[in-house]
This record gives C-alpha cells, structure tokens and sequence, in this order.
C-alpha cells in the first residue's frame, strides 16, 4: 500500500510561506491498496487537492468510489468536503464512515456542515451516491481487500483512531488525542485545566487506562503510526484539556507497541517550518539515545510512503 | 480611514508556495478609523493573524473593543472566528453587524459554527469576550466611532451578500465581496448608489471571465464585472480581492493586467487598480 499525506495541519489551514515546507491544510491522509479504491482518513482542506487528483482517474468519469473514515467532526477534519470535487459528479460512490453518536445521526451531522447560511450546496443536492456508515470503537470490517479496526481517543467529544492493515502491512491512524494520564475528555465542556497533581477520579483514570490499552493494541507492530504531536511539553502543560498530545507522548505509545514507523502529525498552526524541523531533530534523538529501535518521521504535505508489497 | 488586508483568498483558503505572494487566507479587512477604532470586515482565516497583531495592543489584556462586519455567513467569512485569539480573552468587547433579521438570528447563525460536533468551544457563551449581535437593516444609514455605515444586498448564489459603505470626513471605503450579478447586469440601482463615488471600493474578483462562464450559478463576479461596476459608479480606486482558490500567484498577476485592460476599454482609465495581498495597506 501507499500513504499519501495531502493535509498534516491541526486546528485550522495555515497558508503563508513560513508553513511551504511542511504544508498549510488540514488532516487529510490517502490510504491506497495496490489494487482497491482509495481509503481517505479525514476531510481537512488536504483533501481538496486529493479530490483534483481522484477526478484524473475513474471519479472523474462518474465511476470512482472512495472510502472515507472520519476520525471526528471538528473543522479542521471535514473543512474541506465541501471541496472535495468527486462528491459532485454523479455515478461516483463516496461512502462515510465514523464513530456512531449518542444525539445526532451521522448524516444529520453532515447535513449541517452545508446548510444554506454557510455553504451554497447541500448535502442532499451532491451528485455522488453518498452513504453514511456509523462505527462504534473495537468494531472491525473490511473495505475491498483491507481490514479496518478502530478504538477511541482521549478528545473532547471523542475521536476514533483507525488501523487499516492490507497488502502485508499496516497503518494507524491517532489523531486527536490527548495523552492518557491527566484529564479525560468525553462530552462534557472543561473550561480550565485540572491543577497540576491532582488526582483523577478512579473511574475516569479507569477508563483512560482502557483507552490507552486500546490504542497500544490497535497499534501492535505496525508499520507506521500517526500520531497527532500538536503540542510541545510547554504547550500541553497549559491546555492538557485541549486534546492534543506531544512527541514524548507519541513516543511512548510506538515504543510500547512496538511500531515500524512513528509519523510526527497534525502540526500546531503556529508551528513555522523551522521550528516543527527542530521538534523532529529532537524526537529523533531521542529515539536513538534509546535504541527504540523504529524510526520517526514528520508528516508533510507530498509525502508518501510505500508500505509492503511492492508492485 | 486606513484599509489592512489579512485574508483576500474565496471558498476555502489555498495554502502552498503558489499561494505566498497574494496569500491564502480567505477573506478578512481591518480599518482603522481616525480616532483609532477598530473595525473587522469578514472573519476568514485571515482574522487569525489579525488577532494575532492584537494580543501586545489592549486586547490582550482584555481591555480592547472592535466592531465586526459581516458580509453573509458561508464558511470563508466566519471560519476565522474561533481562532481569533482576542475573542477568548474577558473584559474584550465585540460588536458584531450582519446580514440578518434580527440579532438572535445572527448570534444562531454563529452559534450553530460552535456546536460541539464541529467545535471543541462547545457555545458561544465559552468565549470570555463580551459578544453583542446587531442585525443590519438593509439600506438604514448608521453610526459607529463616528464613522457612517450603509450596507445592501447583493444576490449571492442562493443567499445574499451584503455590500458595505464606510465613511469618514467625506472619504469612503465600499467593502462588496461574494456579488453575484445576475447575467448581463451590473449591481442594482441602489446598489450603484452605495459604489457611487467611493474613493476606494474592494469588488468580488473571484473569477476570470472564461471561468466565470460555467460557473455562473455560483454567485460571483469577475473581474470583468468588477470593472463594469467600478467604471459605473465612477469610483476612484478599485481593488481586486475574494480570489478563487485555484488561481495561483502569477495567474493574479495575469487577471490585473487584464482588468487594468477591461477598465481602460470601458472609459475607467482614471480609476487606479489595486490587486489585493495579504499584508497590503491603503489610506483612504
């Protein structure tokens, strides 16, 4: 298979030129099986280009079908769907598929993206054939040839991280999330973060030793894990409520493990090109001094890594 | 009054190095009046830099106030706001006029961008800053920091976008982005009257007109309209902004040249011609 990075930006698109190296749009990752339909991991404004790319081919005649797994519905991973050129050209099949909510169907929660105050087109007027497939977290299913599984995450309102194994090898998908040790965040709004050392209830500190168990397990020897590293140690010590994790963390979770390949992901907005160099720099080192024995990588846009078989 | 571009990118913003010289942000404008208030037309991701210039002046310590005008809601014109940093802070306070009925039509339409399926901020009501609503009235002259204010509608694809004229000691800025003339028409009358004369007006540029031809339903101009309108309303600076998100550095640079063109053919050659940039200044 290969994977194809199209947006690695967290929180919203940063166009300028400090952002040219690693890229400005946001999460959207192309899973392609050697033989298959694309498998895409969210819709940030990444998948505007991916969408130009996919009408090249069988989309853009009205017989393309593309897979999309949407780790949560925070803007800046569904911004770009309304871009996203094969939802409008008919005969094309787009099927959507992400964690099952307690309130809303899934479909109601798109519908609202295109409301006519905020976008001229909506959902119910796109010419693909779009289908709507909610997940619950441990399930597993099949895409053509690839396996897919799924747990959650540490994230305000919950997102679902996604394993696709096809072709001999493996991908993990782990964005967002905070790390698993110091708040757990469900539905409910937390305003201020918890006071350094305070303990957690025993019940929340249960389920988040669960969590990281569960995502430990998805992520069991594959080839290569994204992972969502916004913060640094400094930016996570003052919003550990905001959902987003820090190299060490990702760290700590490829060691355990046991991945390929960890891929720095869903870079902070502010992150200038140098400076998310520097964080690379660092994060291998660290890897090293260790002899963790993988390799680390940062995600940018452009990227592509080929994983096992080879044509 | 002094004109500053922080977003001037349409539909969705375009970042990459093909993007770096006009900039990918969508839309957003700040103008300082003469006394020094603020105002904020649009919030596309270009509000977020903006904010960003804010936090060392009052507003980062929750002493600021600015008045933001909204053109309509599609996403680039408010996907800015729960990124602009000065929002979050207490004791800032925010005016924000749009193209609504009433005031609670216009906090619901913001509202709905906060819900907790799209937003970590969960409601409005998280934001630390004081938020007042002002639903505009179509065609009603107001006030604000001693600067007059007029906005209308334009047909905008299936809504409508409202066009906004600011003045100040006799100088005025009209702000007319996301116009959809109908085919073969220029604004409306009324429309005509809000551009007559302004001394600097920003017109929806987002398309040349061989593009502009098989997406006509969309609801923007050209740069061709673009100019009829300016030469029509004898304005006195027309610059050029809301670009579509494909249109690379160098094609800009290809649709001024030609607009400078279509201007000059339609008797507008005293009109000056600007091609909107991310970090560009103009004193009106």
């Amino acid at each position: 298979m290969k994977v194809r990075f199209w947006g690695v930006r967290g929180s919203i698109p940063v166009p300028g030129p400090q952002t040219n190296r690693y890229g400005g749009n946001t999460s959207c990752v192309e899973v392609l099986p050697r033989r298959g339909d694309p498998i895409i991991i969210d819709a940030g404004t990444g998948i505007r280009r991916l969408g130009q790319d996919l009408m090249k081919n069988a989309c853009g005649e009205g017989k393309g079908t593309a897979h999309l797994l949407i780790s949560h519905t925070h803007w800046d991973h569904i911004q770009g769907l309304p871009f996203f050129h094969p939802l409008y050209k008919a005969g094309n099949d787009i099927k959507m598929y992400a964690r099952q909510r307690d309130d809303t169907h899934l479909k109601a929660v798109f519908a609202s993206q295109t409301e006519h105050l905020y976008f001229p087109v909506p959902l119910a007027a796109l010419k693909a054939q779009v289908e709507f497939r909610e997940l619950v977290e441990g399930q597993r299913f099949d895409i053509g040839g690839a396996r897919i599984s799924c747990t959650r995450l540490n994230h305000p309102w919950i997102a679902m991280a996604y394993r696709v194994d096809v072709d001999g090898a493996s991908v993990v998908y782990a964005s967002d999330t905070a790390p698993f040790t110091d708040i757990l965040l469900e539905h409910e709004f937390i305003a201020k973060p918890p006071e350094p050392g305070a303990p957690l209830r025993p019940e929340d500190k249960a389920k988040l030793d669960d969590m990281r168990a569960g995502l430990i397990e998805l992520s069991r020897s594959a080839d290569l894990l994204i992972y969502d590293t916004q913060f640094t140690a400094d930016e996570y010590r003052v919003r550990p409520h905001w959902g987003h994790s820090t190299p060490d963390d990702a760290l700590s979770i490829a060691r355990a493990a046991k991945v390929g390949t960890l891929c720095l992901y869903h870079h902070a907005p502010a992150r200038a090109d140098d400076a998310q160099d520097v964080i690379l720099a660092d994060c291998r080192r660290v890897v090293a001094e260790a002899s963790d024995g993988f390799d680390v990588i940062a995600a940018y846009e452009g990227l592509e890594v080929e994983l096992g078989e080879q044509p | 009054m002094r004109i500053h571009f922080w977003g001037v990118r349409g539909s969705i913003p375009a970042p990459g190095p093909e993007t770096n010289r006009y900039g990918g942000n969508t839309s957003c404008v700040s103008i300082t009046t003469k006394a020094d208030a603020l105002f904020i037309v649009d919030m596309g991701t270009g509000v977020v830099p903006l904010g960003g210039s804010l936090l060392p002046q009052g507003f980062g310590k929750g002493q600021g106030s600015a008045t933001i005008f909204l053109s309509h809601a599609h996403w680039d014109h408010i996907q800015g706001f729960p990124f602009f940093a000065p929002i979050f802070i207490p004791g800032n306070t925010f005016h924000v006029y749009g193209n609504a009925r009433s005031s609670s039509m216009l906090e619901g339409i913001l509202e709905g961008q906060m819900n907790p399926h799209f937003s970590p901020i969960y409601t409005l009501k998280n934001l630390g800053a004081n938020i007042e609503f002002h639903g505009v009235t179509v065609g009603e002259t107001f006030a604000v920091d001693g600067v007059t204010v007029c906005a209308r509608a334009n047909p905008h694809g299936s809504t409508t976008s409202l066009a906004y004229r600011f003045e100040e000691d006799g100088r005025s800025f009209v702000y007319a982005s996301d116009a959809g003339y109908p085919e073969g028409d220029g604004p409306s009358p009324e429309m005509l009257e809000l551009y007559r004369g302004a001394d600097v007006m920003l017109h929806d540029c987002t398309y040349a007109p061989e593009d502009q031809e098989t997406r006509r339903n969309r609801g923007f101009s050209s740069f061709t309209e673009a100019a009829a309108a300016a030469v029509a309303a004898g304005v006195g600076k027309l610059v050029m902004s809301h670009y579509d998100q494909d249109y690379a550095d160098d094609f800009v640079d290809e649709c001024k040249v030609r607009c400078r063109a279509e201007l000059d053919r339609l008797g507008g050659a005293d009109i000056e011609l600007v091609a909107a940039a991310e970090g560009l200044e103009l004193d009106v």
